[in-house]
């Protein structure tokens, strides 16, 4: 009786999860259908976004998106996994707990005080530091990017250890038995093991770069209709997906069918880019991980 | 685990505020007056009033439409626009002040030497036909334009200003800047900044404000004084809206704001009281 209870409770709580995130999905693709029909493909082709002649492509802002998020990962995937070594493989007990703490804390603190950091620090940093290049202001992609990685660091930081810290310690004395040295052990042991782990890490830090929305919104810019896409335009002024949501064209879109859809079209677009990714890695991750199992 | 979860609990139920009886939303331009207003009759008669500046005067319009406040405050005339937009929505405005608004610019050229722009120049730096600050005698730098959101009071005032209408004014694309606040830290912090703000925002230390000049004209500085003369083109009212006459804890705001502390509050964050703004202020 118990048990059949526990089942449906569960099952309820599964179907229900099912619900609302179809009822969310179809929601948003009804309420962008405008847009749709209005542009086409160009809407993610197109990089002009004007409201007013009723212009709306979203490339300039799928762009920014992937630009920050890239210089997030690639800035904090190396250090992350690094601390995450060092704190799983070489340090134990009290030492542990004295590292990591510290740093799950640094997880929880809200987006919109590294926001205002970045305001107050990052982006004159990166001014001076660039000056030669003559960027246009402090805030650019790359600002944005920065300050991504310092705000997923610690979350990519904490999963890597657990994942480091889930590979058996009989694996360890396996390698230290055939004469690993401890560094040779973390290579080929540790990591290999632990890589469906470390790559899930990296993953979740990479949603939480791109759905990241109001410390990009400071520092960013802001800039819609980015006019080239080269390695230049990081010192440039860019608009994301998130900040782009954040802005208050959200109000003005409020009322007018075509417009509101545009502004709803970015979240699909936005959701639509994470699932995509998660998909892509949930396909590739279980066989690398199974087969670097198999060969150990 | 029991206890951390209650804690959270705790924390989330602190953090939701209690229904105030009068929410305000919009301009940040207005919001140190009504702010500080509300602040003097929290404590001294105890009104529970909220003010927020999510989305600037047209963030404010849309929360009266659909109910997220009862006031709006809103630093620009309400348009037909408006009122087409919320047909259902019944916009009293009441004006309590005004305003100078100026082109504002970062230290390094106001000391070069640029003091005024002309409309014709300003139409330039606006769409980036002049991209650096020798071109209208400043400094051998780029021009950096932050322009205000659309939809903010600020940026709707110079649409119509500078090309006479919202729906005529050109394609541009600059870095966006959406409260006052942001706008006067990021001009302070960047070389060869400009950006579109209320005159009385600009310190004097590291933003200034421009004057406006013609050929053959006097400069017509963003002051008090010249407002209140007619002499300068860029005033606007400061308003705050409601939905149909105001009553209740709205009337009393009003009321507090039109009187004499009120206006004291007006004329101590730079702006012009409605003694002085040219007759256009008073009830709806």
């Amino acid at each position: 009786m118990r048990s059949s209870l526990a089942r449906w409770a569960s099952y309820g709580a599964t179907g229900l999860t099912l619900v609302f995130g179809t009822a969310l999905l179809v929601s948003f693709v009804a309420q962008s259908l405008p847009v749709w029909r209005h542009e086409g493909l160009a809407y993610v082709t197109g990089s002009v976004w004007h409201f007013r002649s009723e212009q709306f492509g979203v490339l300039p802002m799928i762009y920014g998106s992937v630009v920050v998020s890239i210089v997030a990962l690639a800035l904090a995937a190396p250090l992350a996994v690094g601390a995450a070594i060092w704190s799983a493989e070489y340090l134990n007990g009290r030492n542990r707990w004295w590292f990591k703490v510290p740093i799950e804390l640094l997880a929880g603190i809200p987006s919109v005080v590294y926001g205002l950091l970045g305001v107050l620090l990052l982006r004159n940093w990166i001014y001076e530091l660039f000056e030669r290049f003559e960027p246009l202001s402090g805030d650019t992609l790359l600002t944005a990017g920065v300050l991504l990685a310092v705000m997923i660091l610690p979350t990519v930081m904490t999963l890597a250890d657990d994942a480091l810290r889930g590979v058996a310690s009989s694996q360890r004395r396996a390698a230290r038995a055939l004469g690993f040295t401890q560094a040779e052990g973390v290579l080929r042991v540790s990591l290999p093991q632990a890589a469906p782990g470390l790559v899930a890490a990296l993953l979740l830090g990479l949603g939480r770069a791109m759905g990241e929305t109001i410390a990009v919104f400071l520092v960013v810019g802001r800039q819609d209709s980015q006019a080239d896409y080269g390695l230049r335009s990081w010192l440039e002024a860019g608009q994301t997906l998130t900040s782009k949501l954040g802005s208050s064209e959200t109000f003005l879109a409020y009322g007018d069918p075509l417009h509101w859809s545009a502004i709803v079209g970015l979240g699909l677009v936005l959701l639509a880019l994470v699932l995509s990714l998660t998909l892509a890695a949930g396909r590739w991750l279980p066989e690398t991980g199974l087969a670097r199992n198999r060969r150990a | 685990m029991r206890r951390t979860f209650a804690l959270l609990v705790a924390g989330v139920l602190a953090g939701v505020p209690a229904a105030a009886a009068l929410r305000v939303i919009g301009s940040t331009t207005v919001n140190p007056v009504v702010s500080e207003a509300a602040a003097i009759l929290r404590a001294e008669a105890g009104l529970e009033i909220q003010v927020d500046t999510a989305g600037g005067s047209s963030g404010g319009i849309a929360a009266l439409a659909d109910g997220r406040a009862e006031m709006a405050m809103v630093s620009r005339p309400i348009k037909v626009a408006d009122r087409q937009r919320f047909p259902g929505v019944d916009f009293r405005s009441t004006t309590i002040g005004a305003d100078a608004l100026a082109l504002v610019v970062s230290a390094d050229v106001w000391s070069a030497g640029v003091r005024c722009l002309s409309r014709e120049q300003v139409r330039g730096l606006y769409e980036r036909r002049i991209a650096r600050w020798s071109e209208v005698g400043g400094p051998d730098r780029q021009v950096v334009f932050f322009n205000k959101e659309p939809g903010r009071g600020t940026w709707e005032v110079f649409a119509d200003w500078l090309y006479g209408g919202v729906e005529a004014t050109p394609m541009v694309s600059h870095p966006e800047v959406g409260s006052n606040e942001e706008a006067r830290s990021k001009v302070a912090s960047t070389r060869g900044a400009i950006t579109q703000l209320s005159a009385a925002w600009a310190d004097g230390v590291r933003t200034f404000a421009l004057g406006l000049c013609e050929t053959g004209l006097p400069v017509a500085h963003p002051t008090r004084a010249a407002v209140a003369a007619g002499d300068y083109p860029l005033s606007r009212p400061l308003t705050v809206v409601t939905d149909g006459p105001p009553v209740g804890v709205a009337r009393r705001l009003i009321d507090f704001v039109l009187g004499g502390r009120g206006q004291a509050l007006v004329t101590r964050h730079g702006y012009l009281p409605l003694s002085q703004a040219n007759g256009e202020g008073g009830h709806p």
